[in-house]
């Protein structure tokens, strides 16, 4: 028998519950595997298919001209920044061609034209005119914007030499010295990263944040698959025919309900950790993928806190639905329900990913407290902010709240009801 | 005040139920049954037997009326008398994941019985069904191994009051047969009570020793088979019930 501080009867009914759901492969693939695979497979599917979106450029240089400025006696050509952009877009992966007119805009099949116009050359070189580069981008296709912004990269870095080699030229005329930085950036602003007690951080910090803020976003993904498991446990049960033989014995109505619900949070506990381990495993492809060290992001401590606010955001949600589930006549008004809670929850969840609660004013803040969820997204904020005593007081709240809630749904829980509704 | 007779496991008194949604499903039945009887409560579809039997069980609340079990007063103790009850409901159904031993096992531990060993061992025997077939998980059972396992968890630890709703329902004759077999041979071993509800008035004929009929929520005979056979000069249980039910309407 398990061995917790339990009434037997409960643990009876925890017992045959895991035994059930250990045979439950469809269950566990679902609310564990899934997550442990999804994440990674996520993280590569989109990698693989964002390599694979072939993005075709095309170049027109109708300067096809190179041209020394006699003052400066610098020399610009346009065929060089073709090179330069031929040389990085292809690197990049995207198919770079030449074209000789711009009609090749009507080309179905090109998703961004460069045009270099008749004057690039000597416009560039001048001391009092612009050389303009015209971009066309077929409008709403995300690896058309990726690839335009390496164009400009390309032309930012040549624009840079050039203007770097008339400042020379310029101060070795004037005999004067002179830098590129002092003149064209006399004023710049330096951010160094501090915690809020004034200790000075890495970008790490700032990325371990970030990781916060996805795990925050993951707790959405474990209500779910704990709600649905209590719906299929009390109203799957019922429709089975299994549960009034059930609620028969001398058990309470409300063991029945603690065991099932011990089990679901159980399972969403150990979806919780599938998720946090699916979001390291992401996390650890991508520095094999791309380089760097993802383990100094993981902080298992976080992991930790994670697994307990999931465990108690669980019950809290399965709390909150219980007395509408059991009320229902069936699996898919009972879903309806279940799914309008859980999406409540997922839609703080998201908020959470963007805002930063401890930063609401109190009089916001304040009235959101009754709001369980919020509760969870302050544990993981106020730990990433190194506020520990804080954080430990919402996992305190979340964790009253949610077993208050256990108990009086529990007790509340009206056995003629989910008889009666059956029939 | 009910005067509890020695010997009575079951008391009905005037029982009624009205549901929230205003149906009238019991309207004062009453009832005893003596320990080692079984009682058959018969009536047609919606008479309001299953809702009698499931006051009885404590799981749905008498809306006036009173109930004991071998003296325990049902409304107020319901977990007390649940211990003394075993009920089989109309639609039950087994764990398809669980095996049969483990669905004898979970329900023994369930009820609190002292020896589960021995009561496990006495409902693998109740239930008829091989040893090698009690090792395999229920969801691979036909209907009839279904409610055979179902008894013999109901039975296995000897209640002093059992309550049978349709317990052959849906089953073929070869199963009714084995089931009823099971009934027989429970109450000679350990002469407790029954309360039997059916439509199959050939098994109420063999099983029970007094039959109530019940119609519109309330028992409109109480008898033998026998000694209702005998008022309505038919020859079996089936046309008694035609006859007493069309006078009723």
């Amino acid at each position: 028998m398990i061995p917790l501080p339990l009434p037997k009867t409960v643990r009876v009914l925890l017992e045959k519950e895991f035994k059930d759901l250990r045979r439950d492969y469809k269950t566990l693939f679902t609310t564990i595997l899934m997550p442990l695979i999804m994440m990674p497979l996520l993280g590569f599917i989109s990698l693989a298919l964002v390599t694979q979106q072939p993005v075709n450029i095309a170049i027109v240089d109708e300067d096809q001209n190179r041209y020394t400025n006699p003052v400066l006696n610098i020399t610009v050509d346009s065929e060089w920044l073709v090179g330069n952009l031929t040389y990085y877009l292809s690197k990049y992966g995207y198919n770079v061609s030449l074209a000789n007119t711009t009609e090749v805009i009507y080309n179905p099949d090109v998703d961004l034209i460069v045009v270099i116009p008749k004057g690039f050359a000597v416009n560039a070189s001048s001391l009092n005119t612009t050389a303009k580069i015209t971009v066309f981008r077929k409008a709403g296709y995300q690896s058309a914007q990726r690839a335009e912004s390496t164009v400009y990269s390309v032309i930012d870095v040549f624009s840079y030499n050039i203007s770097n080699a008339k400042l020379r030229a310029l101060s070795r005329l004037a005999h004067v010295n002179a830098t590129l930085q002092a003149l064209r950036n006399p004023v710049r602003a330096y951010t160094s990263l501090i915690t809020v007690k004034g200790e000075k951080v890495s970008i790490t910090f700032e990325l371990r944040n970030m990781f916060a803020r996805i795990l925050v976003l993951a707790l959405s993904f474990v209500v779910s698959p704990a709600a649905f498991y209590v719906i299929d446990g009390i109203i799957g049960e019922r429709e089975r025919k299994t549960f009034e033989f059930l609620l028969v014995s001398p058990a309470p109505v409300s063991h029945v309900i603690y065991a099932k619900m011990i089990a679901a949070t159980v399972l969403g506990i150990i979806a919780a950790l599938s998720d946090a381990l699916g979001l390291v495993g992401y996390m650890i492809s991508l520095g094999l993928l791309y380089g760097g060290n993802a383990f100094i992001l993981i902080d298992y401590q976080l992991l930790l806190i994670h697994a307990v606010t999931a465990f108690f955001t669980i019950l809290s949600t399965i709390s909150i639905a219980l007395p509408f589930i059991t009320r229902t006549r069936g699996i898919r008004s009972a879903s309806n329900v279940a799914s309008i809670i859980t999406t409540a929850g997922i839609i703080f969840f998201f908020t959470g990913f963007f805002i930063d609660y401890v930063k609401l004013p109190d009089y916001i803040l304040y009235p959101l407290y009754v709001i369980p969820y919020v509760h969870s997204i302050l544990v993981i904020q106020t730990y990433m902010l190194e506020n520990i005593t804080r954080s430990l007081l919402h996992i305190l709240f979340l964790t009253v709240v949610s077993i208050s809630l256990l108990i009086i749904t529990s007790k509340t829980v009206n056995t003629e009801k989910i008889i009666v509704s059956q029939t | 005040m009910v005067l509890v007779l020695a010997r009575e496991t079951l008391i009905v008194n005037d029982l009624h139920k009205i549901y929230e949604d205003g149906t009238y499903a019991v309207r004062g039945v009453s009832f005893r049954v003596r320990e080692g009887e079984v009682y058959g409560l018969i009536g047609p579809n919606g008479a309001g037997k299953t809702t009698t039997l499931r006051m009885i069980t404590g799981l749905i609340k008498p809306t006036r009326g009173e109930i004991f079990v071998d003296g325990i007063n049902v409304v107020k103790k319901p977990f007390e008398a649940r211990r003394l009850i075993g009920y089989l409901p109309e639609e039950a159904d087994v764990y398809i994941r669980l095996t049969g031993y483990e669905h004898l096992e979970f329900y023994a531990k369930l009820y609190g019985v002292e020896d589960i060993e021995k009561t496990v061992e006495y409902g693998a025997k109740l239930s008829g069904l091989p040893e090698e077939k009690l090792r395999e998980r229920a969801g691979g059972y036909s209907k009839g191994m279904k409610r055979r396992l179902l008894l013999a968890i109901v039975l296995m630890r000897r209640p002093k009051l059992a309550l049978l709703d349709e317990p052959t329902s849906g089953l073929d004759v070869y199963a009714s047969v084995r089931v009823r077999e099971i009934i027989k041979k429970y109450v000679r071993e350990t002469g407790s009570s029954i309360v039997l509800s059916s439509h199959n008035m050939l098994e109420v004929e063999y099983l029970c020793d007094r039959v109530g009929i019940i119609y519109s929520g309330k028992i409109i005979i109480e008898d033998t088979p026998e000694n209702i056979m005998e008022k309505y000069g038919v020859e079996n249980l089936e046309e008694a019930f035609i006859k007493i039910v069309e006078e009723e309407k």
